[in-house]
Formats: structure tokens, C-alpha cells, sequence
């Protein structure tokens, strides 16, 4: 008799076409060496060190919070920046005043080319020391012209001023009509009513097109996290202005809102040895920046043409 | 497709692992600036503020020295200009540019050395200077007055606190009144190690394109090995060697 050729019938609790031995090693050597690769190509994440916690992944756009929104965040980043520093800030949500319209004016006859300012800013909004970020640089151009293409930034002479040069500085113009708020993809960056451009830092989302798109060159980015030496830490700090950025987000000067929102003058300016610059509300007729702008020469806003009609304006004396 | 993922991470693990993006560029030291660059005390003192600082105002008491009521007699080289007595070497007659400010009562007042005088008589304390000064230098005073001349500090919105207006005398030396030159503070570092020597002048530092650092957990710290000369030529790698930033010497 015959033995009955045995017939291969599938095992009903596989799928169609079922999984041999040899597709069930390929698949998992495939999957286990894809697996390993994986892992280390996500090696650079080890190398990340500010991951977003819930709170700030979740928290919303500063122009649509509210008032008990925006306590918890200042909260949450005054916890931040005590755990990182030591420190416990104080942190504000200024908002503009009513009537007040900032403008910027500096003397380019006083500025004596010492970079106080430059420096000054830096300890006031704790831009980061290494890499070095700075809102302003000194521009020193020969006398007699104005072409910024060929400023000396490195200069370094004994002492300043130098014969035969005058000194630019050169910041954030507070453009009435900036480039760099149009480019915004996220309307991280607005134009406030008293005429600051602020910079919502946790809703930038790093794609620099305000720097590109900015023409005076105010807008830095952090490639790095910024790193800011404990005992130089300024603890007065406001949620637009100068508390500690991440990062990849921009930055940029703000007329040191911290400041100037609470009715006191920017710190460049309180730290001018020269008297060259000049702060106020444009809409008092009786303010500095009035009078300079009524009687003095003041010759230039910076790249007029651009049609950025800047909110800094350059004069000179006599 | 399992298999073209798996082909895509084992080329990405391998690149990795050969560490295909190159040496890091390194975060080299950058000096904290000096705390004289952010001092925002002015060039000068002027009487009023060593009145109000209760400080040694004994450069003010003329009659230590002179006598009251006998105005001292000045005394003129052969070319007109005045010979400062050595008990005031320390003053140098640089006022007006054509020696043409020659004689101390131009401003001070010969029968009470105590008091300054304008040229037409007046007579103007010391804690009024700019008065005196204003004398002469009109347009000067009146933009100074306005606030567009000279330094404040304080409160640009006079509701919510003061403003302090400095005096002429906090920046000009009123016998060489020219503004005094100084060092410059440090200018910008550029973001990347440049070989020494080959620093392009005159282009900004490139706050741009170029990878910062994969080090800097620690965030005041940076991972550095070799010499500076190095790190200036960018072949130092990374060892594991932290130096702490805030202990380099500053400016």
C-alpha cells in the first residue's frame, strides 16, 4: 500500500504566503542591523543639551496670552534661570506706554570710537560671551566719506579717537517699517506700539530670514547655547528683552526694554563717555531727541533708500 | 523598504562613526572684557560732586595759600604767555587754541579766588560752572541745556524718576578743556579661530555659516587641546580637557 504522499497544507494561523526560516533571519537581520544604525546616526542628539521641556513646548504665542498665562511662564522661566545660574532673576512682561514713541539719535562729532557701548549692552541683555554676540559695532571710516562698505570693525589703535577717522556705531535701527518683521514666517517678531521691534525668543523658530532680510546687519543668531559667566548675569530682566536666549533662536537689540519701558535710559547710552547718544520719546516736544531732531544737523538715517525709515538717526554738531 | 532604510542608517551610522563632518570648530577663549569698559563714572569730578561725595575739596581752598584780598600777580614769558607757578604744575593752559586764553581771571575772580567770573564781570561759584562756560560758548550751553549736548543718565521719563545731567567740568578739564583720548575697549572676536597673521581687516566676523561646536554641555565651559597656535590653525581636536573660560585673565 502506497504511503500517502503528505500533502503540505499551510498552517492556518500564518498569513498568506506565510514566514519561512529564511525570510524570518533575513527580516530580522535587516531589522536589527537597521535598528543599530539607527541609534547611531541619532548620536548627534546626545550632543544636543536643551530639550524643550512640556511646558515650553506647549506654551503659547505672547500675544495670545493671558494674563495668568504669561505669570506661569515668567515663573517657569525665573526657575529656569536659577537653576542654570544661581541666580533667581527678576522677570517682567513690560508693555509699551501710551503716547510714547522711542527714537534714537547719536552724535557722530562726540562718538570717540571706545566701544563702552558695545560692551555695555552685552553685561545689560546677557548676550552670550563665547560665542561672542554684540547688538552694536563701531564702524570707523576715514573722514570725509560715508561708505560703509569700507569700515574698519578691528580696529585697534593705543587710543581713540584717531586722527583722520570719525566712529559709526551701528545697532538696531527700530525700523518703522522693517524688512525683518515682513520675512517672519511665525510672526515671531512684531513692531511694538512704542516703535521696538521685540522678538517672542520661544516662538522664533531659528530660520534666520530677518537676519537675511535685515540691511544694518542688527540681527544675530545663537548657533550655539549661549554661555554667560555666572557673576555677569544681569537679573533685571523683561520676557521681550534681555532674559537668557536659547539656542537657535535670533536676537537683536531692543533699546534695552528692561530699562526704557520702566522710564530709564538705554544702558549704551548711560555708559557713553562722550555724551554722543541721545534717547527719548519723540512725541514729547520736549525732549532731547526732539530738539536734536528740530535743531540740530542730523544728516543721515542709515541706507535711507532701503525705505526702511529707521527710528535712529545720525547727527553731527555745528 | 525596510532594506533601503536599513541602508540608509548603516551609511549614516558609518559616516558617524568616521566622523565624516570633520573636526569640530573649536569654541576658543574669548576674554571677559575688563570692568573699566562698563563703568559709567564720568571723565572727571566736578566740585559739586565731591560737595555732594563729603570728599577732599582741598584743590578749592585757595586761601591756604594765597592771601584774601590781594589778587596774585601773574607773570608773562617773553612771548606773552603765562608761566604757571610750580604750586599749580599740575594745570596745563590749553584753552583756546591760539594761546589767546592766557590769563587765569578770564574766568576766575582775582578779589575772591573762591569765585569764578564771566568775562563781563559776573560772578559764578564753582558749583555753577556751566554758567561761566555758557559765557562764551553759547550754542554749546543752550544744546547742553536741552540735553543734546553732554552725558545723562538716570530717567529719560521725568514722571517716574530723575535724570542727572552732567556738568561741562565732568568731561572737559577746564584748562585744556580738548576731550581726553583713551584706550579702546576690545573690539569684535571673529566666531572662528583665524591663522594668525591672516585676519581679513575690515570684514565683519563671520557671525554665519560655519558650525559653532559639538562640545558645550557644560555651557561656561570649552573643550580645548594643543596650543592656541593649534587651535589658531584649526587642527586641534577635542580630548576631553575642559578649561574654564572664566579663569582666563581679562583684557
Amino acid at each position: 500500500m502506497p504511503t500517502p504522499e503528505p500533502s503540505f497544507t499551510p498552517d492556518p494561523a500564518l498569513p498568506e504566503g506565510g514566514v519561512t526560516r529564511r525570510s524570518f533571519l533575513r527580516t530580522s537581520v535587516v531589522l536589527t542591523t537597521g535598528l543599530a544604525a539607527l541609534a547611531a546616526s541619532l548620536k548627534p542628539l546626545l550632543e544636543m543639551n536643551d530639550f524643550p521641556t512640556a511646558e515650553r513646548f506647549l506654551q503659547k504665542y505672547y500675544k495670545e496670552m493671558t494674563p495668568d498665562g504669561m505669570a506661569k511662564v515668567i515663573k517657569r522661566i525665573e526657575n529656569e534661570v536659577e537653576r542654570q545660574y544661581g541666580i533667581r532673576p527678576h522677570v517682567r512682561d513690560l508693555k509699551p506706554m501710551d503716547g510714547v514713541e522711542f527714537v534714537y539719535c547719536l552724535n557722530l562729532t562726540r562718538c570717540i570710537g571706545c566701544r563702552k557701548c558695545v560692551h555695555a549692552c552685552v553685561a545689560e541683555n546677557n548676550q552670550s560671551r563665547n560665542p561672542e554676540i554684540q547688538y552694536i559695532r563701531v564702524l570707523r571710516l576715514p573722514d570725509g566719506s560715508l561708505d560703509i562698505e569700507k569700515a574698519e570693525h578691528n580696529y585697534a589703535p593705543e587710543s581713540v579717537p584717531e586722527k583722520g577717522y570719525f566712529y559709526m556705531p551701528v545697532q538696531c535701527q527700530q525700523c518703522k517699517n522693517p524688512p525683518c518683521v515682513k520675512v517672519c514666517p511665525v510672526h515671531a517678531t512684531w513692531q511694538e506700539t512704542d516703535g521696538i521691534t521685540v522678538i517672542d525668543y520661544d516662538w522664533c523658530i531659528g530660520c534666520r530670514y530677518c537676519e537675511a532680510a535685515c540691511p544694518y546687519w542688527a540681527r544675530r543668531f545663537n548657533f550655539t547655547r549661549p554661555s554667560i559667566p555666572k557673576e555677569r548675569l544681569n537679573p533685571d530682566m523683561a520676557y521681550l528683552g534681555n532674559r537668557p536666549r536659547r539656542q537657535g533662536v535670533m536676537e537683536k537689540c531692543h533699546f534695552c526694554i528692561q530699562r526704557t519701558r520702566a522710564g530709564r535710559y538705554p544702558a549704551c547710552l548711560e555708559v557713553c563717555p562722550a555724551g554722543a547718544r541721545k534717547f527719548g520719546n519723540i512725541l514729547d516736544p520736549n525732549s532731547e531727541v526732539s530738539y536734536i531732531l528740530k535743531n540740530k544737523r542730523v544728516f543721515i538715517q542709515l541706507k535711507e533708500e532701503m525705505g526702511t525709515s529707521p527710528r535712529f538717526f545720525y547727527y553731527f554738531d555745528v | 523598504m525596510l532594506a533601503g532604510l536599513s541602508a540608509i542608517f548603516v551609511a549614516l551610522a558609518v559616516g558617524f562613526l568616521l566622523d565624516f563632518r570633520g573636526p569640530a570648530t573649536l569654541l576658543y577663549p574669548i576674554p571677559l572684557v575688563a570692568t573699566n569698559f562698563l563703568d559709567t563714572a564720568t571723565v572727571r569730578r566736578s566740585y559739586a560732586d565731591l560737595v555732594r561725595a563729603g570728599d577732599d575739596l582741598s584743590d578749592f581752598d585757595c586761601y591756604a595759600c594765597h592771601e584774601k584780598g590781594k589778587p596774585p600777580k601773574l607773570r608773562f614769558d617773553a612771548d606773552e604767555h603765562l608761566i604757571v607757578p610750580t604750586e599749580h604744575s599740575d594745570i596745563v593752559m590749553g584753552h583756546g587754541s591760539h594761546g589767546r586764553n592766557n590769563n587765569c581771571f578770564n574766568c576766575h575772580n582775582e578779589n575772591n579766588l573762591e569765585l569764578l567770573q564771566t568775562r563781563d564781570g559776573h560772578e559764578v561759584k564753582f558749583a555753577d560752572s556751566p554758567a561761566l562756560c555758557g559765557s562764551c560758548h553759547g550754542p554749546t550751553y543752550r544744546d547742553w541745556e536741552a540735553g543734546a549736548h553732554g552725558r545723562i543718565s538716570g530717567y529719560w521719563d521725568r514722571d517716574l524718576g530723575e535724570a542727572q545731567r552732567k556738568a561741562c567740568v565732568n568731561c572737559h578739564n577746564p584748562h585744556s578743556p580738548r576731550f581726553p583720548s583713551r584706550p579702546p575697549a576690545p573690539g569684535p572676536h571673529p566666531l572662528r579661530p583665524v591663522a594668525e597673521g591672516t585676519a581679513p581687516s575690515g570684514t565683519p566676523s563671520n557671525l554665519g555659516n560655519e558650525r559653532v561646536s559639538r562640545v558645550g554641555r557644560d555651557s561656561w565651559r570649552a573643550v580645548v587641546a594643543g596650543t592656541p597656535k593649534a587651535l589658531a590653525r584649526g587642527d586641534a581636536r577635542p580630548t576631553g580637557a575642559a578649561v574654564e573660560l572664566a579663569a582666563y585673565p581679562t583684557h
